[in-house]
């Protein structure tokens, strides 16, 4: 019944800025936000006190040094437009690190990232820590895409794909993905994936039809993030599990695919 | 001077007055990293109904203005789940546990009520839950025909001698009314409030951001409304109330005790802030040490009426 807890502390910002059109980066520092942390894991955070955005928001952890703790967030919706406003200097509250990252260890396999967009931050961390094969990108145009220096620390291949062919293969990024597993042996690789839940959906439609095996970051809107509210619900062949706890990373052999 | 928060509910003794609102704090242990349970006057169960249920589809929740939309659906494993596996967890937390049920028919209600019955050794009390507003049978919809209500108090009542409050909210209609109805069964408090049907809509899907068209809004944003039923009913039946509805600093909880409150039950803002009763808790004593209170008692029900004070000028 007893699982791993976070920390919920208030932090001061070290830096928060626009890196390039899409993105924007948060850094500080914490010893206990910066524990032990897992790509995939995620921090809940209070933008403001008082009501207003009331409820805390999710962010997958993009880049732990140390203490340092980085985040990369695109400006989506109210909290991440208020989030964006805020100054070096300025607090924020912040539990983490909270819920099931993905796998390290993944059976003498070969990693294969499948990341779009929110997605990418997390893989990138993941290709930061472990060998990985490929890391493939997709986004709808070359606007979208990370920062090159971003990327020179990802053990891996780094494959891109547009929906507009304004930078690497036109097309979605599960073109990429089925040229890998058509080419060459799929029961080599392990997948693991996170961005918007159709892209997931195909990337997991190619690997049950290659009979690859992987995880996938599977996320809901939440509201606790500690396992209390039931709100973020994901359906497993278990039946419901919350995605803040025994998730967001699932394997593909437990997602109901809705 | 230490300040005294003890509360008295008729047979029960709690160290403090802060609980926290069915369904805000998990099902065991969920918030022992960030909160010691052991320091909360009770603790409020999440509803448990006879059968298994997996709720509602997702989402579930939606942020609106100071609070939250849910239709989460009672989802929990079940009582036969609760009995064995939770139990003896809350048994050894050693904290007065008020369980909270709800049932689909009237025989349901007595099987619940029978079964903490025979856990009187950790279960303090129960709080029949009157009205959901995501359910459908024993939901608030179905409780509207308020004979049903009736049944349903009927059959706890007869099921167990244990403290038992009801859940209500404005939703179910004239909440006077029902209070005074129920009362008369043998109900021995009243829980102030449940959340209110609220929606959020979409705009460019025009759908609900919900999977479902309604659910119940909590937060602070329906505090004055809980505030003003506590405040009434407590005056007009004088019977233990625990107070929900955006509880979610001391000076809210101030506000619930002032005009009556007997138990303050913090919910929505566990999820916002996992300290938040310890932080009310600490308040609430600080506060009485500045009052110059000895005990939180003299704070409760102090509220003094403008309405009254402008009678009494005119005699």
């Amino acid at each position: 019944m007893s699982h791993s807890k976070g920390s919920d502390e208030i932090l001061t910002i070290l830096a928060n800025g626009k890196i390039n059109e899409k993105y924007y980066k948060l850094i500080f520092s914490s010893p206990k936000l910066s524990r032990g942390v897992v790509p995939g894991q995620f921090l809940h955070m209070k933008i403001t006190q008082g009501n207003d955005p009331y409820l805390r928001r999710p962010f997958s952890y993009y880049r732990v040094t140390g203490q340092k703790v980085e985040v990369l967030y695109e400006v989506l919706g109210y909290g991440t437009q208020v989030l964006c406003q805020k100054k070096k200097g300025e607090k924020l509250k912040a539990m983490g690190p909270l819920g099931k990252g993905f796998s390290a260890k993944i059976d003498k396999k070969k990693r294969i990232l499948v990341a779009g967009g929110v997605g990418v931050p997390p893989l990138v961390f993941l290709a930061e820590k472990y060998p990985t094969e490929y890391l493939l990108i997709g986004t709808k145009s070359k606007a979208e895409l990370m920062p090159r220096r971003e990327l020179k620390r990802a053990k891996a291949k780094v494959l891109y794909s547009t929906e507009d062919g304004s930078f690497g293969t036109k097309g979605r990024v599960t073109l990429l993905l089925e040229k890998i597993l058509a080419d060459q042996d799929p029961d080599e690789f392990f997948i693991q994936t996170c961005g918007p839940k159709p892209m997931m959906q195909a990337v997991i439609t190619l690997a049950r039809k290659y009979g690859v095996e992987g995880e996938a970051s599977w996320d809901e809107s939440m509201a606790c993030g500690v396992g209390a509210c039931l709100g973020c619900m994901v359906e497993t062949v278990a039946g419901r599990v919350r995605a803040c706890v025994e998730g967001p990373v699932i394997p593909f052999k437990d997602l109901v695919i809705p | 001077m230490k300040a005294d928060l003890t509360t008295h509910i008729k047979s029960l003794t709690l160290k403090n007055p802060i609980t926290v609102a069915s369904g805000t704090f998990g099902t065991t242990d969920e918030y022992s990293g960030y909160v010691d349970p052991k320091k909360l006057g009770a603790i409020i169960t999440k509803t448990i109904t006879v059968k298994p249920r997996a709720g509602n589809p997702m989402p579930r929740i939606c942020e609106t203005s100071a609070g939250m939309l849910n239709a989460i659906g009672l989802q929990n494993k079940g009582l036969e789940d609760f009995l064995e596996h939770k139990i003896p967890y809350f048994k050894k937390l050693g904290v007065p546990l008020i369980v909270s049920i709800a049932g689909e028919t009237t025989a349901e209600f007595t099987e619940l009520a029978k079964a903490f019955e025979a856990h009187r050794d950790v279960v303090s009390a129960l709080e029949i839950n009157l009205s959901c507003p995501n359910v459908e049978g024993g939901g608030v919809n179905f409780m509207k025909k308020q004979e049903r209500i009736l049944e349903a108090v009927k059959s706890v009542r007869e099921g167990t001698g244990l403290l038992t409050f009801a859940k209500l909210s404005p939703e179910l209609g004239d909440v006077s009314a029902i209070a005074g109805t129920i009362l008369k069964q043998g109900i021995d408090g009243l829980s102030l409030i449940n959340t209110l049907r609220g929606m959020s809509v979409d705009i460019r899907s025009r759908r609900s951001k919900l999977a479902k068209d309604f659910g119940g809004l909590s937060g602070p944003a329906i505090k004055p409304v809980a505030l003003r039923y506590v405040y009434q009913l407590k005056k007009e039946f004088g019977v233990p109330v625990i107070a929900s509805g955006g509880i979610s600093n001391v000076k809210d909880a101030l506000e619930f005790l002032i005009v009556g409150a007997d138990l303050l039950a913090v919910g929505t803002a566990n999820f916002v802030e996992p300290g938040a009763t310890q932080a009310i808790i600490d308040g609430l004593a600080a506060f009485c040490r500045k009052e110059g209170l000895r005990n939180i008692g003299g704070l409760r029900g102090s509220y003094k009426s403008a309405e009254e004070k402008v009678s009494g000028c005119k005699l």
